[in-house]
């Protein structure tokens, strides 16, 4: 067994070149994408775009024009920075990729949390930005166009859960299936939370008003509360990972 | 799931333990993290629904009236039969019966899945009747329900794991069988409080 | 692996308890099915005392769940301490929030 298979425990392999020159900067390059992004993304989408908290559901055309039209120089910003900076998730996401292929659980757990986050973030992040920024183009657009892109936008930011329940379920099986301690296995269980709240985002799509809604206290608020809390225990998590992978190693093909 | 055990002589307190028992905690601390953060959760969606029931209590009272109080009972005593099977379950495996403790985790399983088998059969009951999400106390129980359902589901395959490990001579871990089995009873425990509150209380 | 009588004492003891908790549970669940505003055909009236016997009794049977299935009664300090937490907040909560 080699020494960094030994260091390791199997799990990574060394580099070609000598593990001696190795260094883990662009890990941490890529690491601090992550959380930077995210912080990015919780400027442009809560003060800019003003999607999070949401705008009311159980309103009429009235309401949804003025909405766009006192926001409309911010949500033209919001965008324009977001596309500038959206790369940034497949970043993120293709750093917890790698380190989900440093477990024993095998790369079809990573594979499939990419490839579900890299798709749920055309309704679950892009659209909304599209159909907001559509609205706010041209000032004398009709008001029941206005409210369909209000609706669509915000029904696909916030009720688009199949992506993102995949994805967080395969994390959270492979944190419990593997043997090499990447994540904590708590980790694992507040994933299954994040699941939960997804799957109650269903009843957004039954009712525009109360506890269900797409603004609801409990389709909505509880679970961003959860997702804020899960975020942060990601970042850290992979954080240490990333402190504890053996520099000059990679994960196994 | 993890292993870990923790035992003493003393309780936590300071108190001397009786002969034969010990402060332990029971599977590990991070199917605790699971159950007390789920509980909290949950906490927040019944205290939200309490809140939304204050605000209009006529209609949620009339609502609940269409509720089946009797298979609500009935499946309450399933699923309390079931917590007891597993609890049993767990005593065997701990006094090395491995063989009887498979036996009663299924047997707490086959009570799990009566549960569910009642629980559907309830909901095509009230949709047969056009009681759907559009009114606002049944949107609170198919939620709170359908939850709790894939709650037990996910139950169902915890304790699957709890009977593969029962079956392998090399291991067996105790801990493992005691983490199925804190989750099983929480999904019990989660039941009690959806049948008081919502079947119940007026 | 030898349990000595002592273990096995305690085995036989906790098996008696989880017995009698699980018994006392069916008790008040059956009780509860005359409380229910769903058991008769007339119409269901709103009822602070039957309420409060519900959630009282409600806070029993999650206590005994928890103190005897989950065998919290003989864990640590802080597991009970957080579990009894929750039971009050969820309980007296729930309460306060009816009566309010």
């Amino acid at each position: 067994m080699s020494v960094a298979a030994a260091i390791t425990g199997g799990g990574d392999r060394p580099l070609d070149d000598s593990p001696a020159q190795a260094s883990k900067r662009p890990l941490w390059i890529v690491f601090w994408i992550f959380p930077g992004f995210f912080g990015l993304f919780g400027v442009i989408f809560v003060l800019l775009l003003r999607v999070i908290p949401p705008p009311r559901p159980d309103v009429g055309y009235g309401y949804m024009t003025h909405f766009f039209e006192t926001h409309h120089t911010t949500i033209r910003i919001g965008l324009g920075l977001l596309f500038l900076v959206f790369g940034g998730h497949a970043i993120a996401n293709g750093f917890v990729t790698y380190h989900m292929k440093r477990m024993s659980s095998g790369p079809t757990f990573a594979y499939v949390y990419m490839g579900a986050l890299a798709i749920g973030a055309i309704p679950g992040m892009l659209l909304v930005a599209f159909c907001f920024g559509a609205a706010t183009l041209r000032a004398d657009r009709e008001p029941r166009i206005i409210g369909l892109l209000y609706d669509l936008g915000m029904l696909s930011f916030n009720g688009s859960l199949g992506c993102f329940a995949t994805a967080y379920l395969a994390f959270a099986v492979a944190i419990l299936v593997d043997k090499n301690g990447i994540f904590p296995k708590w980790l694992a269980y507040l994933t299954i939370w994040q699941i939960v709240t997804e799957v109650i985002a269903t009843q957004m799509w039954q009712q525009t008003s109360g506890a269900f809604a797409w603004n609801g206290s409990i389709a909505f608020w509880l679970a961003v509360i959860v997702f804020g809390v899960w975020l942060n225990c990601q970042i850290l998590a992979v954080k240490k990972a990333t402190d504890e992978h053996v520099a000059g190693t990679r994960p196994l093909d | 799931m993890t292993e870990s055990t923790s035992t003493s002589t003393v309780l936590s307190d300071g108190r001397p333990i009786a002969a034969g028992e010990s402060s332990h905690l029971p599977g590990d601390s991070h199917m605790w993290v699971m159950v007390l953060g789920d509980l909290v959760i949950f906490g927040g969606y019944f205290l939200i629904y309490m809140v939304d029931r204050a605000m209009k209590p006529a209609p949620f009272l009339a609502a609940q009236q269409h509720l089946s109080i009797t298979t609500g009972v009935v499946n309450t005593l399933v699923l309390l039969t079931s917590s007891l099977i597993v609890a049993r379950s767990v005593y065997a495996a701990r006094s090395g019966k491995y063989d009887q403790a498979i036996k009663l985790t299924y047997l707490g399983g086959a009570f799990g899945v009566l549960f569910i088998a009642i629980k559907a059969y309830e909901w095509s009951l009230e949709l047969s009747k056009g009681l759907t999400v559009s009114n606002g106390f049944f949107s609170y129980y198919y939620v709170l329900t359908g939850v709790h359902m894939l709650h037990v589901t996910l139950g169902l395959i915890i304790l699957g794991v709890s009977v593969r490990e029962l079956r392998a001579p090399k291991r067996r871990r105790t801990n493992l069988v005691e983490q199925g089995a804190t989750y099983w009873h929480m999904v019990d425990l989660l039941w009690v409080v959806i049948f008081g509150l919502l079947y119940v209380v007026r | 692996m030898t349990a000595t009588s002592a273990t096995k004492n305690s085995a036989a003891q906790g098996l008696r308890y989880i017995t009698i908790a699980w018994l006392v549970l069916c008790v008040i669940t059956i009780v509860s099915w005359w409380l229910s505003p769903a058991h008769s055909a007339n119409t269901a009236i709103a009822s602070v005392p039957i309420t409060v016997a519900v959630i009282v009794l409600g806070f029993i049977k999650s206590r005994l769940i928890i103190r005897y299935f989950m065998e919290v009664r003989s864990a640590p300090r802080w597991l009970r301490l957080a579990t009894d937490g929750w039971l009050v907040a969820l309980w007296a909560g729930a309460l306060a929030i009816y009566l309010y």
